[in-house]
This record gives C-alpha cells, structure tokens and sequence, in this order.
C-alpha cells in the first residue's frame, strides 16, 4: 500500500527554500517605503 | 507552531512599519491637532448665497487672529466665484469653501491645498503665499460636463 508513504513526503518538504520569497517581499517592502517617504518630504516642504 | 525563520522576518519587517505610519498619523493629528479641510461646520447648500460668508465671496482683511486674510470661495457648476484674485506675497490666508450644488474639488495646483468641497459643509484650509505668480486653481472632482473648464487664479503679487 503507498498511502502511508504520503506523509513522510509531505514533511521533508516542509523545510523550503524561501530565499527568493524573502528578497521579494523585503524589495516591495523598500519601495513602498521610499515612495511613502519621498510623498511625506513633498508635503513637509510645501508646508512653509 | 512552527514557523520559518524568513516569514518572522518579514512579519516583523511588517508590524513594525505599520507602527511606523500609525505613529506619524497620531502625531499629527493628536499631537499637532491637524484635522480634515471639512470638519463638523455646515451649512444649508440652498441659502449659500444669502449666508455669510458666501454671500460676498472674495479676500478680507482680518485683525486678530493667527491669518491676515480670509479668502471665501463659492464653488458651482461649473466655475469659482471669485473667478481670479490678488494676494499680497508673504500673507498668511484662510481658505473658506464650499459648494452650491454637487461635490467639487479645490486644488491649488503645486501646494498642499487641496479639499474636497461637498455641499452642505465648509472646507477651510490655511495656508501662506511665498512666490510670487500665478496660481492655478482646479476641480478635481468630477462634477459634470463642464469640468474640465472649471478654474479660478489666484496671483501673489508683491506688497
Ligand atoms: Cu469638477
């Protein structure tokens, strides 16, 4: 029977490799942060 | 619960950026008490025009308060009253707004002033001229065929 085969698999599996997962989410991350910075300075210096 | 190392990353990353923005927000509304141009004053949009101060839209010279000027505008379908207006350069002006008819914008194209002028309420925005020009000022609240005819200047001309 293979069923019970199923589990085992699905466990070494759950250590992935989440590099890429990472970057990306920190690169959007950064974005958003220098767009809502710049926009914030924009503001600031108009404010005078 | 086990959870991988990059996903507190990220979650961390996350929580504490929000904070970041929720604190600046606070800040400046509790802090610094800025409000919405619109904020809790009224007015019937029927009897505009026989309420002061709308009845004589236009620039005033004020004595003791925290602005020099008052500048009142009407706004209506499709166009500002007044239609153009001189400011003396380094005043300090309250914007007074509101609307006759449907919802219009008030943008002072290149500053911060920018409201929404919704009928039944009065917008006011505080502000001060520096440069010397032509100012452009635009609906940018889509209010109907005319729209994109719909302006009004403001020149800051030296004392
Ligand atoms: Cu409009």
């Amino acid at each position: 029977m293979a069923v019970p085969k199923l589990k085992n698999k699905s466990q070494t599996k759950e250590t992935s490799n989440l590099k890429g997962t990472l970057a990306s989410v920190l690169i959007l991350g950064i974005i958003l942060i220098i767009v809502w910075v710049s926009i914030y300075f924009i503001f600031v210096n108009r404010l005078g | 619960m086990h959870m991988h190392k990059f996903e507190k990353v990220w979650l961390i990353f996350g929580t504490v950026a929000l904070l970041v923005f929720l604190t600046v927000l606070g800040v400046s509304a509790f802090y610094l008490g800025n409000q919405p141009p619109s904020c809790l004053v009224t007015i019937d949009p029927e009897k505009v025009e026989v309420t002061a101060p709308f009845n004589a839209p236009g620039l005033y010279e004020v004595t003791g308060k925290d602005w020099d000027y008052e500048l009142v505008f009407v706004a209506s379908a499709f166009s500002y009253s007044p239609a153009k207006v001189e400011i003396p350069k380094g005043s300090t002006v309250k914007v007074i707004a509101t609307s006759k008819d449907v919802i219009h914008g008030f943008e002072i194209a290149g500053t911060n002033v920018n409201m929404m002028l919704e009928p039944g309420f009065v917008s006011e925005y505080t502000t001060r001229f520096n440069n010397e020009g032509e100012n452009l000022i635009i609906c940018n609240e889509y209010c109907g065929v005319g729209h994109h005819m719909m302006s009004s200047r403001i020149e800051v001309v030296s004392k």
